[in-house]
């Protein structure tokens, strides 16, 4: 992973991409931190609603929302639609376990 | 009574009786299966007098059941060598269910070298010389146009295309879809296996067919309901499927460090946004025309993964443009535009050969020298080259393990000669499993499906750790041989993965259409016997568990970014398939 010193390099997957291509004008992009931040503090900063978020990725492994995000990470936001056996395979399923962040099955207007 | 027919190419006939008992209560896969298991010397060449084809619509094709259109094909695999199950969307399955026929078993070679078209209607079958224009060389595209003028815009077809005809290892069935174009039961050569009896297609022709018989209507229509709404409900249909595509995995895969790339030498490329589900949806939006974003690829599909791929001017392409195909073309194979992997896919379909194994042999051609790296004109030539029976084309739809040999690699990524698809088994160790153990060689479709005890396993699996993945990969083949059985599209699972509800939905379905009282507990028992008997099959064939075994340069060559190899020890991969 190259040092990039402060910055996140970000990403947004399903309908995130265009949202964050547009509010941030390219995909990847970069976000300075000065310290450790939780995902979901994160991801409120960058203006992302928390039912648009199933899973983050951090440096390539999947972590729940809460998890701390440090200075020169590579984050990926997910939201939910990815295919259900991937869901598990990859691990979604195992780390949203207990956490009141989870994601089971959320519509607009349920959530 | 349903009918259940057979033709006999070698004296060009057929015979059409009632079910035989043994079969009456399955359908899909559970009936090609056993079928296969039955009636095929396993150890005849796949290509030779005694293999024999059958086609089955699921059990719950021709109903109203959403997304029951898929169609099962059986056979020995050329490519493989072991039983195979290969299935696909399109019209074919609806319409033989409607017409009653539970399966068409083709047998037998003709003298000479003329190809036949069978043609199945409800007063009877009849074997006719095909045309002389749908052949040597007419692709798959024109191929269903000429049939259309000929018999009628209505009918169903399945086809064998140029790469059939020249029985090659990759060549797929292509099943005419409802507007012309076409589906594939892709994996495993069955349309060399069509090729070699000569049968260029099959056209159905539903014309007085009626509805299929439903023991409990308003029991039905209950369960399809609660099954519909299941679908619906779930982000992976509203959100995920429909918007993007199965090609919405790249990013997924890419950011996991499990996407294959560079024949399997990286998890991860650059390059994943010229390619991904997200610029394919960007594009089709941009571009208008004739693109659409959603499409379903039979009728009463409500997930509309599918998608139709327009050009700069807006003119179709291709449709069903998938994300193993777009993995294998645009990351294995480093091809950079989306538009050049479209022309390749529209020119596989066009020729008739499964996508992920030519995309994956393709791959491995390059590593071997044959292509240059990432060369979209010259894939597209060598694959067109095909139609013409060209000595690199003939390589390439040999299949990777041949293109593997013919180029002295060590790196050929097969399980049982087949190319493994798109998910890395050392970042993605479930599906590894999978990869290993099924009978069907490298098959991602082969552990789709969450069964009742899966989620209890799912809670603790770590993609890049060993716990839970035995139990997850029996449980997945479990439930997916169960459900290709039903006619049902494996996509179907992404939705119901949460909800039990939709699961039992699914059951009431096929108690309610048969009047009988399946349990999940006995959907899980289906499931086993059908892996039994492939299981059987593939050891009468001469396969062990030696063979159940990843590419050995997995073990020792760890994959970029999480640096892992493949270290499941033979001991714990023989306990996939005890049960």
């Amino acid at each position: 992973m190259a040092d990039r010193g402060k910055q996140l390099e970000i990403r947004g997957f399903l309908q995130l991409d265009s949202f964050l291509r547009k509010r941030y004008g390219s995909m990847p992009f970069y976000y300075e931190i000065n310290e450790p931040i939780s995902g979901l503090a994160l991801s409120q900063e960058l203006g992302i609603e928390r039912k648009d978020i199933e899973v983050i990725f951090i440096n390539g492994f999947v972590y729940e929302l809460e998890h701390m995000i440090e200075p020169g990470d590579r984050i990926a936001f997910l939201p939910p639609g990815c295919p259900g056996p991937y869901r598990i395979a990859l691990g979604f399923y195992s780390k949203n376990q207990g956490n009141e962040s989870n994601f089971k099955i959320q519509k607009d207007e349920e959530s | 009574m349903m009918k259940f027919i057979r033709v006999d190419m070698t004296t060009l006939s057929s015979t059409t009786t009632d079910v035989p008992e043994k079969y009456a209560g399955l359908g899909g896969r559970a009936l090609t299966s056993n079928f296969v298991n039955d009636e095929v010397k396993a150890s005849c060449h796949p290509l030779g007098r005694n293999n024999k084809l059958i086609i089955a619509p699921g059990l719950l094709s021709g109903t109203s059941a959403p997304n029951s259109g898929r169609i099962s094909v059986g056979a020995k695999s050329p490519l493989t060598g072991t039983i195979k199950e290969s299935n696909s969307g399109g019209s074919s399955s609806q319409m033989l269910a409607k017409m009653g026929i539970k399966a068409l078993v083709i047998e037998g070679m003709p003298k000479g070298d003329k190809f036949y078209i069978i043609k199945v209607a409800m007063d009877g079958v009849t074997i006719e010389e095909a045309p002389e224009k749908i052949l040597n060389g007419c692709g798959n595209y024109d191929a269903i146009k000429i049939l259309n003028e000929k018999y009628g815009d209505h009918v169903g077809m399945a086809l064998a295309g140029p790469a059939g005809e020249y029985r090659m290892p990759s060549a797929n069935i292509s099943f005419k879809d409802p507007d012309g174009n076409m589906r594939s039961a892709g994996r495993g050569g069955l349309g060399a296996v069509l090729g070699s009896k000569k049968v260029k297609g099959i056209v159905i022709d539903p014309t007085g067919a009626g509805n299929v018989p439903i023991a409990d209507p308003e029991a039905f229509q209950a369960a399809s309901k609660v099954f519909a709404k299941a679908l619906l409900d779930h982000p992976v249909a509203g959100q995920g499927l429909a918007a993007y595509g199965t090609d919405v995995l790249v990013n997924i895969l890419n950011e996991a460090g499990g996407l294959p790339a560079h024949n399997f030498t990286a998890g991860r490329i650059d390059h994943n946004d010229n390619i991904s589900g997200e610029t394919m949806n960007a594009t089709i939006s941009e571009r208008g025309g004739e693109g659409k974003v959603s499409h379903g690829c039979h009728k009463g599909c409500i997930i509309r993964c599918s998608q139709w791929y327009a050009d700069k001017q807006g003119k179709y392409i291709t449709s069903g443009f998938e994300y193993e195909t777009i993995w294998g073309l645009g990351a294995d194979a480093g091809i950079k535009s989306l538009d050049a992997i479209a022309y390749i896919d529209r020119a596989m379909d066009d020729v008739g050969v499964d996508s992920i194994e030519t995309a994956v042999a393709v791959a491995t051609a390059m590593e071997g020298g044959l292509i240059p790296w990432g060369d979209g004109e010259a894939v597209l030539k060598i694959v067109k080259g095909i139609a013409k029976g060209e000595p690199l084309s003939r390589i390439i739809a040999g299949g990777t393990a041949i293109v593997g040999k013919v180029c002295g690699l060590y790196r050929v990524p097969v399980v049982k000669d087949q190319g493994i698809p798109a998910y890395d088994p050392r970042a993605v160790k479930g599906i590894g499993l999978t990869y290993a153990t099924t009978t069907m060689g490298a098959d991602h479709t082969a552990g789709y499906c969450i069964s009742g005890n899966i989620l209890k396993v799912g809670a603790d699996l770590d993609p890049l750790k060993k716990d839970g993945q035995i139990e997850y990969a029996r449980a997945m083949q479990i439930g997916t041989a169960a459900v290709d059985s039903t006619g049902m599209c494996l996509f179907v699972y992404f939705g119901i993965a949460d909800n039990p509800a939709g699961y039992q939905a699914l059951i009431d379905m096929i108690n309610a259409q048969y009047g009988i009282s399946l349990t999940s507990a006995d959907v899980d028992e289906l499931g086993k016997s059908v892996l039994k008997v492939e299981l059987e099959f593939n050891r009468k064939a001469g396969f062990t568990n030696l063979d159940d075994r990843l590419p050995e340069f997995m073990e020792y060559e760890p994959i970029a970014p999480h640096n892992v190899v493949w270290d499941f020890t033979p001991e714990e991969i023989d306990e996939v398939m005890k049960f």
